[in-house]
C-alpha cells in the first residue's frame, strides 16, 4: 500500500461541527482551509472568521493550543474554490439538506484534485444518495466520515462506504485517522443515523417512552440513566439540554421519515411535551431553558404533570441503590428484573428495550457486535455497549427475559428476536465478534496500524496481553513485552490513581537499577492517570505524628528517585496520558524524553494544598531558565522564571499534552501521541531508538547561575498586587513566594552560581517549612476529604 | 528664596499625533519619534541657528532599548542638529516631559542659556512591558511595611485612591465618556491642528504572498486614541482589571501609547534678537511626594507648591491639563482641590488621548499652550501624578 499522505485538508460548513473538525486537524498538524458561504456585508470570509474566533473563545477547547488556529485559513465558496486542488482530503460538514449538499458538489467537483479524498460528515443522510451528486469519476473517492460533537474530545468516527468507495481508500484513511487524528473507527453501514446514533436515539426514545410509563421525573431519570449504569454525567436529559430540544427533534424526525418499515417506527415521534417546550423556546442549554432551567443557583426541572418546572428532588430507592453497586452483573440484572420498586422496573426496561433493538438491528446497521458496542461507548459515553452489558448479565438467561416480556407485551415492541440470539452464549469472545449479517465471527482489523496498539480497548471476552514480569513490589511492576522487544523493559505504578507514595518510590528506584543491569531502554506506561502526585496520606500520618525530620527523608528520597530517572544509565521514556500532576509531573520532567498522549492533563498543583513543587520539579526549571538565559544576550534567567512562576503558583494544568509544551513541562523535541492506544508502542520505539543511538544521561549541571533574591522579588512584586487587589490570599502569597524563592535558586544574591543539589535542598527545606504549617494542614486535610482545593 | 535672572519663554511648541499601542506607531522607533519633533520644533523658528540650543533635555520614563543610549542625543542628531549640540535624558516616570520643560526653562532663567530645547518621547509597543525590559526589583522593598507599596502597579493604586477619595464606578465612567466626548468634538473642531507635526511613517512590511518587501506610507495627523463610541453602557460591562472587586477598569484608566513632543524656550534677549513671537511664557515648576499606594492624588500636593511659588492663585489659572493616569485619581484631585471641571481637559485628557509615559508632559504643553492662544486665555497648568507616589505641576502664562 502507498503511503497515505494528508498534506492539507479542506473542511466545507463554518458551523459547531466543520470548525471543530477543522480545530482537531490542525492539532494534528494539518493545516485546513475552512470554507463557507460569502458574508452578505463586510469581509467576505466573514462567516468563517466568527467560526475561528468562535474556537479560541471555546471550552473545553478544541484546540490543543490556541496558536493552532493560525493554521486554519478562511476561505469561502465564491472567492476561493481553486484553493481545493492542493487539498488531499475534502470533508463536507455543512447542514443536513440534500439539495444544498448535491449544489456545493457540483460546484466543487472541478476543483477537486484527482486523488483527493471526499467525505461527508452528514450524521444521517443516505452517503449512496449523496455520491449521486458527485461526477462519476470521483465516486470511487468518496465515503462518509461521521465525527462526533466535540469532535477532539469524543472518540468515535464512523466511516461509510457507498457502493463505488474504493476499499483501499477505506483502509488508509480508517489508518490515518486512527493514528493520526487518534480516533476510535467503526465501519458503518450506509443505513440511517448510521450504527451510534440510531441506537443512541432509540436509547433516549425508550427513557423518554419508560419515563412517562411509570411517572418518574426528569431529573430522578437523568440520576438513573447517568454514572450509576455507565453512562455520562449529563445521563439522558440533560444531554438533550446540551444537545439541544430542536436538534433532537430533528433527529427524531429524521428517523420517523427514513425508516418507515421499522417495528419500533410508531416511537420514532416527538413526545408532546418536547413537542410544546420547543414550541415556547425552551430548546435547552442554548436559551437557557429546556427540560432543565437554572435560576439563580437553582437547578430547576420541567414536571410532566403539573406542566411547570419545580425544584430538582431526586431520591433514589436505597434497595435500586444496593443492587446497582453489586459488582456481578449477572445478579445485578437479576435483581433489577425482581425489584417491584419502579425506578427499578424502569431500569430494567430501558435495558431491555436496548438489547431487544441492537440484537434485532444488529444485522442491518453494524458488521458485528464489537462494532456496535463501540459505537455506543466512543460516540455516546457508555462504558459498556448494550450487547456486551447483556453479555455480561449473562447472555441466555437475558435472552429469555427478554423473550418473555416481548411474549408478554410488556418490551416496546412485539418484533420477535432474532433467532441467532437462542443459539450463542454471547456475541464476544477472544476470536472475534459475532456479525448477525454474515453469521460468522470477525476477528479484529488486520489493518497494519492497530498493531500499534499494545493494549487496545476490549470488549468483553477479549484477553490482553499480559507481559512477562521481571520484578515487582507493592508499588510497582518491571515487565517486558518479549514479543515486542524483550530488551526495553517496562515499569508500571500499581497504586490507586498511580499515586506515588513509599512502595512507589522504593520500587522505581529498584526498577531503575534492574533495568539498568540487564535492559538497554526503560519506559515508564500505566494507564491514565499517569499519576495524581504524592501520597497525602502518608504524609498526613507523619505530619499527625510529628516526624518532620522523617518527612525531609521522605522527600529526598523522592528527589532521589527522580534523580534516578534522569541519570539512568539507559534512556527512560515516560509514556504519559490523562492527569499527570505534582509528583507524577516531576517524575516525567525527569525522564529522558516523554511520550504524552494528547489528552494529558499535566501540572505541579503542589500550590493548592500549600506546598510546592519539592521533587525536583522547581529545580528543573530553575535549571532551564539558566540554560535557556545563557543562549540570550541577557543572560538573565529570571526572564524565563517568571511565567513558570505564574505556571506553578497558579496551580496551572495543561488541557493537552501541546499545552504542556508550552507551560514547559513537556518539552519541544518531546512526541505528543493523539491515539492513546499507540502509547506505549511509540515510548517503546524511542526508548530503542535512543538506546540504538548510544544514548548516555548527561552530567548534573554545575555553576546554575539563579535569579537569586532580585528575582524573588520580581516575583514579591507581583504577589503583592494581586493580595492588595484581593485576588489571592495572604497564604496564597506566601506559599508563592516560596515557589518562587525554590525557582530563583533560595535567599542568594542574584546571579550566584549553584549546583543542582543545591535546588534541591532548597526546595525540600521549604516544603518541609510549610508542612509545619496548620494553614497547610488545613489545604491538605481538605482536599484528602473532598478532592477540591481550600482557599484559606 | 530665588535666583531667577531672567524669563524663559516657549516660542514653538509641537506634538506627533499619539498612537495607540501596537497601533500606528507600532513599528515606529522612539529615537525616530523624537527627531521629528525636535526638527519641527525648530522649523517653527526658522530664523534661529541651531547651533546656539544650549542642551536639548529630554524626558522618557523607560529610557532603555530603543530609547536608550541616551535617546536624546541619538534624537538631536537624527533631526540634524549640529553635533555642537548637547543632549541629556532624563526620567521622572509621567512627569518626564514637563520636568525637561522645566529643567529647560531653569536654565535659561538662571542665565545659563538662552536656548534650550525641552523634549518627551516614549514607545510603549516596542518595550515588552509596562516596566521596561527587564525587572529587577530590590528585595529590601518586601522586609518593611512602609515600603511595600512601592511595588504597587499603576492600576492597585488607582483602586486605592478610588477607595479611600470614595469614587464610584460611575462617576468614574461618566469621567471616562466625557474625556473622548471631548476630544473627539476637538479633533472635529481641529483645535489639534496648530500643535500637531504629522509624522509620515514608511513601514517595510512584508507581503507574503508576494515575497516583496511593502513599504507603506502613511501621514499620521490625527491621535488614534479617542473613541466616538464610547459610552456609559459600554464600559459599564468592563470588568475590573487590578482588583477582584475594584471599579478601575481598562475603560477608564489612560490608553497605553507612543508619542512624542518638543518645545522651544528662549530668553528675552533671544525674542528680540530674532524677532520670536512667544506662545507662553514659563511661570513655575513644582513636585511633591506622596505616598506610593495613593500615588495618583499627587497633583494635590503639587498644584498647590507651584501656584504658591508663583504667586498666582487657582481662580487666576484658566485650564488645567491634568493628566488623566486614571479616571478615579482625576476625580479625586478635581474634588480635593475643587478644580472647576469645566477648566480641566476642555480638549479631552489621557483616557481618550493616550499617555505615552515619558512624553506626556511634553505632548500636554504643547496643547496647553497652542489652547491657550486659540482661546485667548492666560494662565495654563500641566499637572500629573507620578509613579512610586509624587505629583508634579508646570504653569504657563500665554503671551499675546
Amino acid at each position: 500500500m502507498s503511503n497515505f499522505i494528508v498534506r492539507k485538508a479542506a473542511v466545507l460548513g463554518a458551523g459547531v461541527m466543520g470548525a471543530q473538525i477543522a480545530a482537531h486537524l490542525v492539532n494534528a498538524d494539518v493545516p485546513v482551509v475552512l470554507f463557507d458561504l460569502p458574508a452578505r456585508e463586510g469581509d467576505p470570509n466573514g462567516i468563517v472568521n466568527k467560526a475561528l474566533d468562535g474556537l479560541i473563545k471555546l471550552e473545553p477547547s478544541p484546540l490543543a493550543t490556541k496558536d493552532r488556529v493560525a493554521y486554519i485559513d478562511a476561505a469561502n465558496y465564491e472567492q476561493h474554490l481553486d484553493r481545493l486542488g492542493t487539498c488531499d482530503l475534502i470533508i463536507e460538514a455543512i447542514a443536513e439538506k440534500m439539495e444544498w449538499k448535491d449544489d456545493l458538489y457540483q460546484k466543487i467537483a472541478p476543483f477537486i484534485s484527482p486523488n483527493a479524498i471526499i467525505a461527508s460528515n452528514t450524521s444521517g443522510l443516505s452517503i449512496n444518495r449523496l455520491s449521486q451528486g458527485l461526477p462519476e469519476a470521483l465516486r470511487a473517492q468518496f465515503c462518509g466520515i461521521h465525527f462526533f460533537n466535540p469532535p477532539r474530545y469524543m472518540h468515535l468516527v464512523e466511516l461509510i462506504a457507498t457502493q463505488s468507495t474504493a476499499p483501499e481508500l477505506l483502509d488508509k484513511l480508517e489508518s490515518w485517522l486512527v493514528s493520526r487524528l487518534g480516533k476510535g473507527v467503526v465501519r458503518a453501514l450506509d443505513t440511517p443515523n448510521f450504527v451510534a446514533n440510531r441506537v443512541g436515539v432509540f436509547s433516549i426514545l425508550a427513557v423518554m417512552h419508560h419515563t412517562q410509563q411509570f411517572g418518574l421525573g426528569f431529573d430522578v431519570v437523568d440520576a438513573l440513566t447517568g454514572p450509576l449504569i455507565g453512562r455520562p454525567k449529563s445521563a439522558t436529559y440533560r444531554t438533550a439540554d446540551v444537545v439541544g430540544l430542536d436538534t433532537m427533534a430533528h433527529v427524531i424526525k429524521t428517523m420517523q421519515d427514513t425508516l418507515p418499515d421499522d417495528p419500533w417506527h410508531v416511537f420514532y415521534a416527538v413526545p408532546a411535551w418536547l413537542s410544546a417546550l420547543i414550541a415556547q423556546g425552551a430548546l435547552g442549554q442554548k436559551t437557557r431553558c429546556g427540560i432543565f432551567k437554572k435560576e439563580g443557583q437553582a437547578i430547576r426541572v420541567f414536571d410532566l404533570a403539573t406542566q411547570e418546572y419545580r425544584d430538582s428532588v431526586v431520591d433514589i430507592a436505597p434497595e435500586l441503590l444496593a443492587i446497582l453497586k453489586n459488582r456481578n452483573p449477572v445478579e445485578k440484572f437479576a435483581q433489577l428484573r425482581f425489584c417491584e420498586h419502579p425506578q427499578a422496573q424502569f431500569l430494567w426496561a430501558i435495558f431491555r428495550d436496548i438489547f431487544h433493538y441492537a440484537a434485532f438491528h444488529l444485522a442491518d446497521i453494524a458488521d458485528n457486535a464489537r462494532d456496535l458496542d463501540f459505537a455506543m461507548r466512543w460516540g455516546f459515553g457508555w462504558t459498556q455497549g448494550p450487547l456486551e452489558s447483556w453479555q455480561a448479565a449473562g447472555w441466555s438467561a437475558i435472552a429469555e427475559a427478554v423473550k418473555a416480556d416481548i411474549d408478554a407485551g410488556r418490551a416496546m415492541c412485539s418484533a420477535a428476536l432474532p433467532a441467532w440470539v437462542f443459539s450463542r452464549d454471547g456475541v464476544h469472545s477472544a476470536a472475534g465478534s459475532y456479525s448477525a449479517s454474515a453469521d460468522d465471527i470477525r476477528p479484529r482489523s488486520a489493518l497494519p496500524v492497530y498493531q500499534r496498539q499494545i493494549f487496545p480497548e476490549r470488549v468483553l471476552g477479549e484477553n490482553p496481553v499480559a507481559g512477562t514480569t521481571v520484578w515487582e513490589n507493592e508499588g510497582v511492576r518491571l515487565w517486558i513485552l518479549p514479543q515486542l522487544d524483550s530488551e526495553i523493559a517496562i515499569v508500571s505504578v500499581k497504586s490507586k490513581n498511580h499515586t506515588l507514595g513509599r512502595d512507589v518510590i522504593i520500587g522505581m528506584r529498584e526498577a531503575i537499577t534492574r533495568a539498568e543491569a540487564d535492559f538497554q531502554g526503560l519506559v515508564v506506561w500505566h494507564e491514565a492517570p499517569f499519576a495524581l502526585g504524592a501520597n497525602l496520606k502518608e504524609v498526613v500520618e507523619a505530619i499527625t505524628a510529628g516526624q518532620f525530620e522523617m518527612l525531609e527523608a521522605y522527600v529526598g528520597e523522592f528527589q532521589n528517585a527522580a534523580l534516578a530517572l534522569k541519570y539512568a544509565k539507559l534512556p527512560v521514556v515516560a509514556a504519559v496520558q490523562g492527569m499527570a500532576l505534582g509528583g507524577g509531573c516531576e517524575f516525567l520532567m525527569h525522564c529522558a524524553k516523554r511520550v504524552v498522549a494528547l489528552e494529558s492533563y499535566i501540572g505541579l498543583v503542589e500550590a493548592g494544598v500549600g506546598l510546592i513543587p519539592a521533587g525536583g520539579g522547581c529545580k528543573e526549571f530553575a535549571i532551564r531558565a539558566w540554560q535557556l538565559a545563557a543562549k540570550t544576550g541577557g543572560n538573565d534567567p529570571f526572564e524565563f522564571i517568571q511565567p513558570v512562576f505564574s505556571t506553578i503558583a497558579m496551580a496551572t494544568v495543561s488541557k493537552s499534552g501541546a499545552q504542556a509544551k508550552e507551560l514547559g513541562f513537556v518539552l519541544d523535541t518531546d512526541k505528543v501521541v493523539f491515539n492513546a492506544n499507540e502509547l506505549l508502542y511509540v515510548a517503546l520505539r524511542e526508548a530503542r531508538g535512543m538506546a540504538e543511538a548510544g544514548y548516555c544521561p548527561k552530567l548534573s549541571p554545575r555553576n546554575i547561575k539563579v535569579a537569586g533574591r532580585t528575582g524573588i522579588a520580581n516575583c514579591e512584586m507581583m504577589l503583592a498586587n494581586m493580595k492588595e487587589g484581593g485576588m489571592i490570599s495572604a497564604y496564597d502569597y506566601l506559599v508563592a513566594k516560596y515557589v518562587a524563592t525554590a525557582l530563583c535558586g533560595g535567599d542568594v544574591e542574584t546571579g550566584s552560581l549553584v549546583d543542582e543539589a543545591w535546588l534541591l535542598t532548597v526546595e525540600r527545606k521549604l516544603f518541609v517549612e510549610l508542612l509545619k504549617n496548620e494553614k497547610t494542614r488545613q489545604r491538605i486535610q481538605y482536599t484528602l476529604e473532598t478532592g477540591k482545593p481550600l482557599r484559606n | 528664596m530665588s535666583k531667577q535672572i531672567q524669563e524663559a519663554y516657549i516660542v514653538a511648541a509641537t506634538r506627533l499625533p499619539v498612537a495607540k499601542r501596537k497601533g500606528m506607531f507600532g513599528y515606529v522607533r522612539p529615537d525616530d519619534m523624537l527627531a521629528h519633533a525636535i526638527k519641527s520644533v525648530m522649523a517653527q523658528a526658522p530664523g534661529l541657528d541651531p547651533a546656539l540650543v544650549e542642551d536639548v533635555i529630554v524626558g522618557c520614563a523607560m529610557p532603555e532599548a530603543e530609547q536608550g543610549m541616551n535617546v536624546a542625543r541619538i534624537g538631536l542628531l537624527l533631526a540634524g542638529l549640529p553635533n555642537t549640540v548637547p543632549g541629556i535624558t532624563i526620567n521622572r516616570f509621567c512627569s518626564s516631559g514637563v520636568q525637561a520643560v522645566a529643567d529647560a526653562a531653569a536654565r535659561i532663567r538662571l542665565g545659563e542659556a538662552d536656548v534650550m530645547v525641552a523634549a518627551g518621547t516614549e514607545t510603549m509597543s516596542l518595550l515588552n512591558q509596562m516596566m521596561g525590559n527587564k525587572i529587577a526589583m530590590n528585595p529590601a522593598i518586601f522586609e518593611k511595611d512602609e515600603n511595600y507599596a512601592i511595588a504597587f502597579g499603576m492600576g492597585l493604586t488607582a483602586e486605592k485612591v478610588a477607595a479611600q477619595w470614595k469614587i464610584s464606578r460611575e462617576d468614574q465612567d461618566a469621567f471616562a465618556v466625557a474625556s473622548h466626548q471631548k476630544a473627539c468634538a476637538a479633533i472635529q473642531a481641529g483645535h489639534f491642528k496648530a500643535e500637531i507635526s504629522p509624522y509620515p511613517i514608511k513601514s517595510h512590511v512584508p507581503n507574503l504572498k508576494t515575497g516583496e518587501v511593502m513599504i507603506n506610507d502613511y501621514l499620521a495627523d490625527t491621535d488614534e486614541g479617542p473613541r466616538p463610541d464610547s459610552s456609559l453602557e459600554r464600559l459599564a460591562k468592563l470588568k475590573p482589571v487590578f482588583s477582584a472587586r475594584g471599579s478601575v477598569t481598562a475603560g477608564n484608566s489612560s490608553q497605553m501609547s507612543d508619542g512624542a513632543a518638543a518645545v522651544l524656550l528662549v530668553s528675552e534677549k533671544i525674542l528680540k534678537q530674532y524677532k520670536l513671537k512667544p506662545l507662553a511664557r514659563f511661570a513655575g515648576f513644582a513636585v511633591a511626594g506622596v505616598p506610593p499606594q495613593i500615588m495618583g492624588i499627587g497633583p494635590v500636593e503639587a498644584i498647590p507648591r507651584v501656584l504658591k511659588q508663583t504667586g498666582i492663585s487657582q481662580q487666576d489659572v484658566d485650564w488645567f491639563e491634568l493628566n488623566e493616569a486614571f479616571a478615579a485619581q482625576s476625580l479625586a484631585v478635581m474634588r480635593t482641590l475643587d478644580l472647576d471641571p469645566a477648566k480641566v481637559n476642555p480638549l479631552g485628557g489621557a483616557i481618550a488621548l493616550g499617555h505615552p509615559l515619558g512624553a506626556t508632559g511634553a505632548v500636554r504643553t504643547a496643547t496647553l499652550v497652542h489652547g491657550l492662544q486659540r482661546t485667548k486665555q492666560r494662565y495654563g497648568m500641566v499637572t500629573m501624578c507620578i509613579g512610586t507616589g509624587m505629583g508634579a505641576a508646570g504653569l504657563f502664562e500665554a503671551m499675546f
